[in-house]
């Protein structure tokens, strides 16, 4: 303990290092933990499965966890092994008030049996009988408390959409971050039947529902799996898509479907979180050993001196592994202090609550055995090596050969480099990416253009027409028009379209958009040929447009003016529009299908500001007259370009998360290499000081002395490339636009960690190769 | 070559100081054979130390070859380093980590000198002090003798004007030592390389041709040996 204080600036490295490795480690492991809990808040998370579609088109298989809604009873009459299913709608933003206290909230139709399979914690009410009468509600602690303040909201009355009144009959606790479910109020599924009619028509075709199920074991898994497969084709003898459960707790991190069978998800982003988190404790665990032992010389009289008074070699090496639990320890307060001053920035940065576990005795286990794995690999190689040094040897003047013990620590400073300098590649390849994918021209404008979602008044499209013709008359925007789906989500998708000489065995999927007029012309894109949606044409109800992707898809020549069926209507292909992005950047544009926007089908209304009047006086010009139009409604915007940034949030938080733990990495790494320049430059004292009485300056023993490291580090990305290379193209191989692996990345890690490894070795030899060379040479 | 103007060493401690070397003034010409000797502790080394500008004094100038070196930037006194002053010490000081080949040739390096003439004067060295065969050893498969040898022969590498010896025989056998001294006395005399030699013993000072005597910091006796 007295050796700690002693040399305070060596145990100062030390733990600081530790400390950093610690924590980076912990907040990882944190973040891991919480990704791992998705889902399992239910007790009967085990038996609870989610009911998936698989369907083929375009060659491929899509999997789905939408269903149709006759499932649910289905399922739970007629299949052995399931004990309770229900379903649910997805998360629909609606608009829900207490009186004139109206917020848009997201909020889910279920049936009755959805409560008794999660089993959510209620504040008030039951969960018996509940959702039985077509107008009521369950709302989540925090929107009762948006919407009644502090007052009980037992049997009141809130309004969904100024339309049906709902009666409040529960209050559950809100539901955990780490949860796939997300909504802010419960509703009844008649309700949902009562406001869309069209939902209780739906045969075994169409899916439109989520539906839960819940088996009685889940060791039945396969078989239930087996008997349901075609369960769609045996109900209807037109289906083919095939049924499948998936569990819960994997809902959310094997997520991804190929050919209709689980291949991962975010599990693997999380894996390599996870390796992370290890790598960094093993760095950090490797420069505690490094610096030990390049102390050894100074311990080793003290070990000389105990083994000639008679300590065993146990007990020394005892002794060594206990001083660096007590240092791991110390770096664990030291780690808990950064890792609280830093949580709330990830929280931020992750979108997400993290927080330490203080009373949960798992976490505490957990952090014992980090102290005790990081104190005995930490203290072990020390340990045995200090503990072999033979006393009569040591205390007749000892001297460290340049032999084993060095190059063992060698070979520990290349690990923290091949570490390191794959970071720096993969960092930065990520990064490349980003930019490439969002520097792709999206097909069309995104500069200034607004989306208002279509609500109340505004889904009339004569509404509409006014809203245009006041805008524009204020000069607010150039050019309005609608769309069925947000420009930057997903949505519908067809099937049912067939042409002239298509193979009827195949399917394609078609993504169906309804657009409005001057579509073309408000999100600036092109047409390839043909004309686009207009008002000049008044008759263009059974006129549609497609995108290249789509001709391409169909094999076409010359589409303009060609017929195609599209389920039961005919429609004449108008034009051609080039490919734009609407869905997922990373990827092909899928074949699209535009058609004249009728009656009710518009979600949202595109609006191209005025690019030649001040932005925030656009704005507020439109909130005004939408507001007129639409009073019954809070104003619902977003530009289009930042709902679109949303979609970069995984990559970027991939890139971030690197950047961050790989400059922990490369940090913790230079304290490694700093302390083998240290041991570098004690060992080689004498040897320098001969060299500059020879007549060697400054620069040469520099030179001299960082030529080893700079083959060290050389050595390091040698091996790091080939698995760089590796690890990112397995990474960058799942997107279909992706950025070509160039010599930057390498290039880049190569200068940064010579640069690194010349700058921590320079800053300690400089000492040495500036000290006066009599001090070494005089005592013999 | 050498002036020493009333060199003063000492060292502050506490406002009392302890004198190392008190009012040194000697001149010392181009070709003698110097041995500085007097008991341990009288400075001796600090002297040779001052002489070879690893040590400044505390007061006082010196000039080596009519320059004033007392203080002295470090690229002026690498570059006397590079081509005027050799260095040999007791212990050797021979770089652990390379043969004896390389050994002489590192002075060479930082000279900068064209591998061809190089590799000429390390065969010419080798040659002259008999150690053409130990040429790949490394210095701990050598005796302390031969150690000594290629010490004098890396200080001779670079064609130094002066040689400067730290107890150059301190560490050896008589029998060795005598054949060291030798080789001090015919570079003297035959290359005309100025000596100047820290020693213990009066028989090696006799090889020299004067004797600056110290004792506690302070020279004591200046005197011609007679042959």
């Amino acid at each position: 303990m007295r050796n700690l204080w002693k040399n305070k600036g060596f145990s100062l490295i030390n733990i600081g290092g530790l400390a950093i490795g610690l924590a980076s480690c912990m907040i990882l492991l944190l973040y891991v933990v919480y990704e791992f809990g998705y889902d399992k808040q239910y007790k009967n998370y085990k038996s609870t499965y989610i009911a998936y579609t698989n369907m083929k088109a375009n060659g491929k298989t899509f999997s789905w966890a939408w269903t149709p809604g006759l499932l649910s009873q289905e399922l739970k009459e007629n299949v052995t092994g399931v004990s309770n299913s229900a379903r649910s709608s997805y998360p629909i933003s609606l608009l829900i008030g207490n009186g004139e206290n109206k917020l848009k909230n997201k909020g889910m139709f279920v049936d009755p049996a959805y409560l008794k399979i999660f089993d959510f914690d209620f504040i008030d009410g039951t969960s018996d009988n509940i959702l039985q009468n077509i107008n009521t509600v369950i709302l989540t602690k925090s929107l009762a408390k948006k919407l009644f303040g502090n007052h009980s909201s037992i049997n009141k009355i809130v309004k969904l959409d100024n339309l049906e009144p709902l009666k409040v009959e529960a209050v559950i606790d809100d539901i955990p971050q780490n949860s796939s479910l997300t909504f802010d109020y419960l509703m009844p599924w008649k309700l949902y039947e009562k406001r869309e009619t069209w939902t209780k028509k739906q045969g075994w075709g169409s899916n439109f529902c989520l539906t839960v199920v819940q088996l009685q074991n889940s060791n039945t898994l396969a078989q239930v799996n087996t008997s349901i497969k075609d369960l769609f084709h045996r109900m209807d003898k037109d289906q083919e898509n095939e049924l499948f459960l998936h569990p819960l707790s994997k809902w959310h991190l094997y997520g991804d479907f190929e050919n209709g069978k689980s291949v991962g998800g975010k599990i693997s982003q999380l894996k390599i979180f996870l390796l992370l988190a290890i790598c960094i404790l093993l760095i950090a665990c490797v420069n505690f050993m490094n610096l030990s032992t390049s102390r050894s010389e100074k311990r080793a009289k003290e070990v000389g001196v105990r083994k000639a008074i008679g300590s065993s070699r146990k007990s020394l090496i005892s002794q060594f592994i206990l001083e660096s639990t007590l240092l791991s320890f110390i770096g664990t307060v030291v780690a808990f202090i950064l890792l609280e001053i830093s949580l709330p920035y990830f929280n931020n940065l992750l979108n997400i609550n993290l927080i330490i576990q203080y009373n949960d005795w798992r976490y505490w286990l957990t952090l014992i055995c980090l102290i005790l794995f990081t104190g005995l690999i930490a203290g072990s190689y020390p340990a045995f090596y200090l503990s072999s040094f033979e006393p009569v040897k040591v205390l007749k003047g000892f001297s460290i050969k340049a032999g084993s013990a060095f190059s063992v620590r060698k070979v520990l400073v290349v690990f923290q480099f091949v570490f390191a300098s794959c970071l720096i590649v993969c960092t930065s390849v990520i990064y490349q990416q980003l930019n490439y994918i969002k520097n792709k021209p999206l097909g069309y404008n995104s500069n200034g253009l607004v989306q208002l979602s279509a609500e109340g008044n505004l889904k009339n499209l004569q509404k509409i027409n006014l809203l245009r013709e006041r805008l524009v008359k204020a000069g607010a925007v150039t050019n309005v028009s609608t769309l069925s789906m947000s420009l930057s989500n997903g949505g519908n998708n067809t099937s049912g379209i067939s042409w002239p000489g298509k193979n009827p065995n195949t399917s394609v999927l078609f993504n169906n958009r309804a657009i409005g007029y001057d579509f073309v012309e408000t999100i600036g894109a092109k047409m390839v040929e043909g004309r686009s949606i207009s008002k000049q044409f008044e008759k263009d109800s059974n006129s549609v447009i497609f995108n290249e992707a789509g001709i391409k898809a169909m094999g076409m020549k010359n589409p303009i003016g060609k017929k195609i069926k599209w389920d039961t209507g005919e429609n004449v292909i108008v034009g051609v529009m080039k490919d734009f992005v609407i869905d997922n950047p990373f990827q092909k544009v899928e074949p699209m299908i535009l058609y004249s926007a009728f009656k009710d089908n518009v979600s949202v209304i595109l609006l191209k500001l005025n690019p030649s009047a001040n932005v925030t006086a656009s704005l507020s010009k439109i909130d005004e007259i939408v507001k007129e139009i639409n009073p019954d409604y809070p104003i619902d915007r977003e530009f289009v370009n930042q709902s679109f940034e949303q979609k970069f949030e995984n990559e970027k938080l991939l890139g971030t998360l690197s950047n961050w733990f790989g400059g922990f990495a490369i940090f913790i790494s230079c304290l490694g290499l700093l302390g083998l320049a240290l041991f570098m430059a004690e060992q080689r004292k004498k040897e320098i000081s001969i060299r500059k009485v020879l007549g060697a300056s400054t620069g040469n023993i520099l030179t001299l002395l960082n030529k080893d490291f700079i083959k060290l580090v050389a050595i390091a990305n040698v091996i790091a490339f080939p698995l760089a290379y590796v690890i990112i193209n397995q990474w960058l191989s799942a997107f279909e636009y992706r950025v070509a692996i160039s010599f930057l990345p390498f290039s880049l890690a190569i200068v940064i960690s010579v640069l690194i490894a010349i700058l921590t070795v320079s800053i300690q030899s400089i000492k040495v190769a500036k000290a006066n060379p009599i001090d070494a040479l005089k005592y013999e | 070559m050498i002036q020493l103007n009333n060199i003063e060493k000492y060292y502050a401690n506490k406002g009392v100081k302890s004198y190392i070397l008190r009012h040194v003034t000697t001149t010392i010409k181009q070709g003698e054979f110097v041995s500085i000797m007097g008991p341990s502790g009288a400075g001796k080394s600090t002297l040779l130390n001052i002489i070879g500008m690893l040590e400044e004094p505390t007061y006082g100038t010196y000039e080596f070859l009519g320059e004033d070196v007392t203080t002295l930037n470090e690229r002026k006194r690498i570059e006397l380093y590079r081509n005027h002053i050799g260095f040999v010490f007791q212990a050797y000081h021979l770089i652990d980590e390379m043969t004896v080949y390389e050994n002489i040739e590192a002075p060479l390096l930082y000279k900068k000198i064209g591998s061809s003439e190089r590799a000429s004067r390390i065969a010419d060295l080798l040659d002259r002090f008999n150690i053409v065969a130990k040429k790949d050893l490394f210095p701990n498969q050598l005796s302390g003798g031969q150690q000594q040898l290629v010490g004098i022969a890396r200080a001779l590498a670079a064609q130094p004007s002066i040689i400067l010896a730290d107890e150059p025989t301190g560490n050896l056998q008589s029998a060795q030592a005598d054949e060291i001294m030798n080789l001090f006395k015919k570079l003297n005399q035959e290359d005309g390389i100025t000596i100047i030699q820290v020693t213990h013993s009066e028989k090696n000072a006799t090889y020299g041709n004067r004797i600056l005597h110290i004792a506690d910091g302070v020279v004591k006796d200046d005197v011609k040996v007679i042959v």
